[in-house]
């Protein structure tokens, strides 16, 4: 008979996080669906083709800076109205020489500067390119589609757009967290492209993201903000009133964390970035009815996510432990081999709960986001494998850097770049 | 801008409310719908055993004496009912042990043991045979941190002797026949308890101590399996 069921089981607890995640996916399919998502998915039409400045901040990128520049040369865009910043912020290897040699091309600026932080660098960027209309910035380890530009430039030719993001994915992923981050950006794309048709957009990606010049006259240059510059500038300009948009098939390509310990302190920097941004200076954001979609559910549902992150992981750690003791003293009992012998199974065992069907559901439609994402933005690569690595690792490794995060702002914990 | 940005939002958080409540209430219909069916064969599984028993009991009662070749059937009754108090197992699981139709289920399988108890215990009078039975009785209240092992190890004695008479009996059931049962044994409420063989015990510590309260000789053509396997 069932023995010890007495406990209500702590599982009943996941429902009201499993109910959110149903809803927040309902969301995303609506408002795919509508009219503003569906016309930023036709195809680019240029019509103009304003001045253009890219801005590359490289600090001790001395291995990735050259593809960098040679994918920005490589760029569809009429040359003479194409210049690049390459901004050296006081690196202590090779990279300002390296940047040196591409400084005799007359499209390029090559800078150098004390170190200041990835800001300044930024600043320093935007100070020198005063005959541009569009801004845009490309870390020095990425690299960009040859007609990425053009898609950026296309999407400006909404009215009221003041920035615009591009698609970013994993540049040929290798390891096996290069490879969760490749499906995780996936869904990031769908996530970016749906949130932008209704201006939810908190975070402008340092990967190829554009400003018209004239927003950083009217609020402002770029800050240290935790070191999340990008999120804060964004929450700068939607606290204005400012529209984000996305061109969703501008793709940017990035390398993406390789290792373990490279991920969590990427992860922990963009974490408590976004919490410390909108705790501390963009508390009035959450709630707003300026900007409902931000304020009234990205936001909100960001804080959720962090917090349901940690709550299922540890519920769900509580629940191994506590099953796996159980079968453990249970193995004591009897001997081995008449656990793993074969029982008579009908439908009858079959394990269907309400949170099995509904926790399906909602990993099912992150897959097809994915796939969405990857298809829409004509993102290259293999997309299958690396689910089933998201699958299996993203559950256990996110909470790691959500419960790091929550703990590094609660205590005051000092976030550092690497 | 703002003011349509803002009328889709409404207009999408509304529709999302409803797919994922819609969403959500289907899946719960169709758990339940399972539920209840899981929950109407396992009243039918009863019926059918109860009819097998009340024919069984009447073939005595037409004969006077218990007919000695009904044994086979009496065995197979026993596999029935062991296979229904598994289902009933994970049907408690599924539905909760404060389940009305859960105890119903409970209350008709407990009665339905008892009465194969009996029809076992007059086979082995008027046949002679010595069959091996052990009557169980468990708490699911959470005072019984023993019980889950001892459900484990009498399973596990089941399969390996197919010959033993397994009976389980929740000691909080609300059942005049099952109260009847344990004042008649003299089980006080130590649990888990057992009667083996008509002796009382209290407790579980593991499966060898367990063994020793069986007659010599009673597990010992399955010694073998469980000692091989």
């Amino acid at each position: 008979m069932c023995y010890n069921c007495a406990m209500m089981s702590p599982e009943v607890l996941a429902y009201p996080f499993l109910f959110i995640a149903l809803y927040f996916e309902s969301f995303l399919l609506v408002t795919f669906l509508s009219k503003p998502a569906r016309e930023h998915r036709l195809e680019t039409v240029v019509r103009s083709t304003p001045k253009v400045a890219i801005i590359v901040p490289c600090w001790n990128e001395e291995t990735t800076v050259a593809g960098t520049v040679e994918s920005l040369l490589a760029l569809e865009y009429p040359k003479e109205k194409l210049s690049i910043i390459l901004v050296d912020d006081g690196s202590t290897d090779n990279t300002p020489a390296v940047i040196d040699r591409f400084s005799h091309h007359p499209q390029i600026t090559a800078l150098h500067k004390k170190n200041g932080g990835k800001f300044t660098a930024m600043n320093l960027g935007i100070e020198h390119a005063k005959d541009a209309e569009l801004i845009g910035f490309l870390d020095a380890d990425s690299s960009v589609a040859p007609d990425a530009l053009r898609e950026i430039v296309a999407a400006f030719d909404e009215p009221g757009i003041s920035a615009v993001t591009a698609s970013m994915s994993i540049y040929k992923p290798r390891t096996i967290l290069q490879r969760m981050q490749y499906a995780e950006y996936s869904l990031a794309i769908t996530l970016r492209h749906v949130f932008a048709s209704v201006n939810g957009l908190y975070v402008t990606p340092g990967p190829f993201s554009f400003y018209r010049r004239s927003i950083f006259a009217d609020i402002g240059m770029f800050k240290r903000a935790y070191l999340a510059e990008d999120m804060e500038m964004t929450m700068r300009m939607q606290r204005a009133g400012l529209r984000i948009g996305n061109a969703i098939r501008a793709r940017v390509y990035t390398k993406g964390p390789p290792t373990f310990p490279k991920l969590i302190k990427q992860r922990v920097r963009w974490t408590t970035g976004f919490m410390r941004n909108m705790f501390f200076d963009y508390r009035d954001l959450i709630g707003t009815k300026k900007n409902a979609v931000l304020g009234m559910f990205v936001l909100p549902l960001g804080i959720i996510a962090i917090g349901s992150g940690i709550f299922l992981f540890i519920l769900s750690i509580f629940q191994i432990i506590q099953r796996g003791l159980h079968a453990f003293s249970m193995l004591q009992v009897a001997p081995l081999s008449y656990a793993f012998s074969w029982h008579k199974f009908t439908w009858f065992y079959l394990p269907i709960t309400a949170l099995t069907i509904l926790g399906v559901m909602v990993i099912a439609s992150t897959f097809v986001w994915m796939v969405i994402g990857k298809h829409a933005s004509k993102t290259p690569g293999k997309l299958a494998f690396n689910m089933v690595v998201y699958l299996c690792l993203y559950g256990i490794i996110a909470p790691l850097w959500l419960m790091r995060s929550v703990s590094d702002v609660a205590l005051g914990v000092r976030t550092t770049w690497r | 801008m703002h003011n349509n940005s803002m009328s889709i939002f409404v207009r999408n958080s509304l529709i999302a409310l409803l797919v994922a409540g819609v969403i959500t209430g289907t899946v719960i219909y169709a758990v339940n719908y399972l539920n209840n069916a899981r929950v109407a064969q396992l009243g039918a599984m009863e019926n059918q055993i109860s009819i097998d028993t009340l024919s069984l009991d009447t073939q005595f009662s037409l004969l006077e004496t218990a007919p000695c070749d009904s044994a086979a059937s009496s065995t197979t009754l026993t596999g029935e009912l062991t296979d229904l108090g598994d289902r009933l197992s994970y049907a408690e699981g599924q539905l909760g042990i404060d389940n009305a139709q859960v105890i119903q289920l409970k209350e008709q399988y407990s009665l339905l043991e008892i009465r194969d108890y009996l029809i076992t215990k007059e086979l082995a009078a008027a046949c002679g045979t010595k069959p091996i039975t052990v009557l169980y009785f468990y708490s699911n209240a959470g005072d019984c941190s023993d019980c889950d092992k001892a459900g484990y190890a009498l399973s596990y004695l089941r399969t390996t002797y197919p010959s033993l008479r397994v009976y389980s009996f929740d000691y909080n059931l609300n059942l005049g026949a099952l109260k009847t049962l344990i004042t008649l044994m003299k089980v006080q409420d130590t649990l888990p308890a057992f009667v083996v063989d008509g002796k009382r015990s209290y407790g579980f510590t593991s499966l060898a101590d367990f063994e020793k309260q069986f007659p010599k000789g009673a597990l010992a053509t399955s010694t073998t399996i469980s000692a091989g396997l």
